[in-house]
């Protein structure tokens, strides 16, 4: 008895700590995850995480500049508008025949150290990233900007105008690219079930699995649905794709430049449904309409899959700008 | 100039939505990893965060039921793939790095804790 459990440990150990070890990343995966929105929905989570604080880092005194956009020194901008800190609000500073709009942060909070370790926090990343985003998008209502990558932080108004000038040529190109046109944002959601039903009745060779299997009991029928299953999925996956495809190529069509992102998790978007695209256009301005249009219409088209495509923009041209003049450290 | 602000179609009806209506993983795909990258004073390169960048795949991308579908045209979008792993490759190979290094931190986790062993080292499929 205790020989064959050793045999039968001998030959089943590996494929069992294998099958253990990717139950084991899936854990790690799901409580990452769950760590990462917890500490989004509480702040005292995040308070409670055992990595040592570093006190003299708390202690840094003094400010730092938190620069959001570069537009045209002759292009209008709000003022007084919060940034990322409390205490700052947006000012620009000018060189070169540029504006930087910048806030004024504390080091305490924005200095390398301590920035290393905000960023690690989900709840002070969503607040800062925001901000961010609404300093571009008031900005955006009035004029043609260069988005700048969260942060680019200087220690003084003099690195921002040195920065300005050593840069004009890159931000001077990027804003005549950018003038008069738009980045929209494309997203398809499909309903999974409808989607699989849709694809049921689409098929012939589904419909004849289903006229076979209707006459069949036992182990012939288990296999038999097997097969369906398969074949449903693989008739789902590819209406998915051609939907897919067809949205993105109408839209590409209607821009000058197109980006495709990855799907987006459902935890963190809350979307419903299956994300088939997530893409970004660039779009001359008076082209937008086009652009509506064409998203009702497909909608329309394709609800017999439960399609949704969710159209949205302007966004500050994020994904339409040069990579940058600087090699990321 | 209602009209100019951004506004979801769909989802949120209203226009000039504030920003807390915002999707954050729109908000993190674009300031995270686009936009102009210009040199500042302080460096921070901000895929070098380790738990930041975990996460954030996590939360940002849920890749394997696409792939599943065949849509995949992100991998070939070069500016993504600096997300993590610096000079290019391909988003399956990235996928696959990371499957490694998380694979090798459970080892090293498994042998902090006593547990796992010596069988790790060879037995890789």
């Amino acid at each position: 008895m205790t020989d064959e459990l050793a045999r039968w440990a001998a030959a089943r150990g590996p494929a069992l700590r294998a099958r253990a070890e990717e139950e084991a990343v899936a854990v790690l995966r799901d409580a990452l995850v769950a760590a990462a929105l917890d500490e989004r929905g509480s702040p005292q989570a995040a308070e409670q995480r055992p990595e040592p604080r570093e006190p003299e880092a708390e202690h840094e005194p003094g400010e730092l500049l938190w620069a959001y956009c570069v537009l045209s020194a002759e292009s209008p901008h709000p003022v007084h508008q919060p940034g990322v800190a409390p205490a700052g609000t947006v000012e620009p500073i000018e060189a070169a025949g540029l504006t930087a709009l910048v806030s004024r942060v504390p080091r305490a909070e924005f200095g390398e150290q301590p920035l290393r370790r905000n960023l690690n926090d989900l709840t002070w990343l969503e607040r800062v990233a925001r901000a961010h985003e609404s300093v571009l998008e008031r900005t955006l209502e009035e004029s043609t900007i260069v988005p700048l990558r969260l942060c680019t932080l200087y220690e003084s108004d003099e690195g921002v105008r040195d920065m300005l000038t050593r840069e004009a040529p890159a931000l001077l190109g990027a804003l005549e690219l950018l003038a008069g046109r738009e980045e929209w944002s494309v997203k398809v959601l499909v309903d999974p079930a409808r989607l699989a039903e849709e694809a049921r009745s689409r098929s012939d060779q589904v419909k004849a699995l289903e006229g076979e299997l209707a006459g069949r009991g036992g182990g012939g029928a288990y296999m038999l649905r097997r097969r369906l299953e398969r074949q449903v999925r693989e008739q789902a996956d590819s209406l998915a794709r051609e939907l897919a495809g067809q949205v993105h190529a109408q839209f590409e069509e209607r821009s000058l430049d197109a980006v495709t992102r990855q799907p987006q998790n459902r935890e963190l978007s809350g979307h419903e449904g299956d994300m088939l695209l997530n893409s970004a256009y660039l779009v001359e301005r008076e082209r937008v309409s086009e652009l509506q249009d064409l998203a009702t219409r497909l909608e329309q088209d394709h609800r017999a899959l439960g399609a949704r495509i969710e159209l949205s923009g302007p966004w500050p041209p994020y994904n339409f700008v040069p990579a940058g003049t600087a090699a990321v450290p | 100039m209602e009209g100019r602000s951004l506004q979801n179609r769909t989802g949120n009806p209203l226009p000039g939505r504030p920003s807390e209506a915002t999707n954050l993983a729109d908000i993190l795909e674009r300031v995270l990893d686009k936009g102009i990258v210009i040199a500042g004073d302080i460096q921070i390169n901000l895929l070098d965060i380790e738990l930041l960048t975990i996460k954030l795949r996590l939360l940002i991308a849920s890749v394997d039921r696409a792939r599943e579908m065949g849509i995949n045209w992100w991998e070939s979008d070069s500016s993504l793939q600096s997300l993590g792993s610096g000079d290019g490759g391909n988003g399956a190979r990235q996928l696959e790095q990371e499957n490694r290094e998380l694979r090798e931190r459970l080892e090293r986790l498994e042998h902090a804790l006593g547990v796992g062993s010596e069988s790790q080292k060879g037995s890789k499929k």
